[in-house]
């Protein structure tokens, strides 16, 4: 049976590129992030070409994107987020390219490795973090006091604070690796249960395959979703304080 | 005749009300299974910050099993207290 891992083997394209001692080679997950990079600026490309009153399937399917992401912005961060209305849509739609382009066979799903997703949640973690030191100041700090509590508890409730607010990049990063790895491990599983299965028992685990597909979409969207979801979330913790 | 045309543009009213309707609660849908998605990290996600603050810690000052636990207990607290944080939003999210 095939390994259910060899999917996400990063290997070389092309010559080994070496920069003071860091191997900044292109690879397989460069191609696909790059591929991802082309196939969203050719849809927004072509569906803000024509702009037209009455629009049409390119033109609809943009509208309807940014709609999207603009009422989950001012849904959940307010009208103090909009400036950060750029960052969220590329966040959404690069992490949602990713995970889609993912489901095409013999592809590879660039956010089914921890360091792709750390890193997009660390980048996050720290510019909330600067954000909020930036308009509110040492205030800031407050969100690890919380109103109310009594001076003996303080010490041990702002260590549990902290905990919770280093958590952060950590549950949002282990949460897209594992749901995009875990996915496409189970895929190429009942895979290979309908080689090893054959022609008289491989019909129930391929009808397995086929419904796990369109799990899978289903879990692509909303990974992606909830990533732009919660990022929207610390940035509303960022900017309007209220602990 | 007339009568006829105001039945037909109100027939559409209510078509589309009725559309919007149902697009709203298959979204609402797709947020709900998401929120689930996000508890359970949550959880194990401050549980392992905590141990490995801990055990960071424990390095510094060479007190080997003391603050490994104490530290995976506060985690623990503070992973209870993010899914209740995230519980008690969701909650509010749908009043």
């Amino acid at each position: 049976m095939a390994n259910p891992m060899h999917q996400f083997q990063v290997h070389k394209i092309g010559p080994k590129i070496e920069i003071s001692g860091i191997d900044l080679s292109f690879t397989n997950a460069s191609l696909f992030m790059l591929f991802s990079g082309i196939t969203i600026t050719l849809i927004l490309f072509l569906g803000t070409r024509e702009k037209k009153l009455i629009p049409g399937k390119m033109q609809l399917m943009s509208e309807m994107l940014y709609n999207f992401i603009s009422k989950m912005i001012s849904d959940t961060a307010g009208k103090k987020a909009k400036p950060y209305f750029p960052f969220i849509f590329s966040l959404f739609i690069f992490i949602l390219a990713c995970n889609m382009i993912g489901m095409l066979p013999y592809s590879f799903t660039v956010t089914s490795h921890i360091i792709v997703t750390l890193t997009f949640a660390l980048f996050i973690f720290v510019g909330v973090t600067i954000l909020g030191f930036i308009t509110h100041g040492f205030k800031y700090l407050k969100i690890f006091v919380p109103s109310g509590v009594p001076l003996v508890l303080l010490p041990i409730i702002s260590v549990i604070e902290i905990i919770s607010y280093l958590s952060r990049p950590v549950s949002l990063s282990v949460r897209l690796f594992a749901n995009m790895m875990a996915g496409h491990t189970m895929l190429k599983v009942f895979g290979g249960f309908v080689v090893s299965l054959g022609l008289i028992g491989g019909w129930l685990p391929l009808s397995f395959s086929v419904a796990l597909t369109g799990l899978e979409i289903l879990v692509a969207f909303l990974q992606a979703y909830v990533f732009a979801i919660l990022t929207c979330i610390y940035l509303n913790d960022a900017l309007n304080l209220h602990h | 005749m007339s009568d006829l045309e105001d039945l037909k543009t109100r027939l559409k009213i209510a078509k589309s009300k009725l559309k919007n309707k149902q697009s709203e609660n298959s979204t609402k849908k797709g947020i709900f299974l998401g929120n689930a998605f996000k508890l359970g990290t949550e959880l194990v996600a401050a549980v392992g910050v905590g141990t490995i603050i801990g055990f960071i810690l424990d390095n510094w000052f060479g007190t080997k099993p003391l603050l490994i636990i104490i530290f995976f207990l506060f985690g623990s607290v503070a992973g209870i207290l993010n899914v209740f944080r995230a519980a008690k939003k969701m909650q509010n999210d749908r009043n």
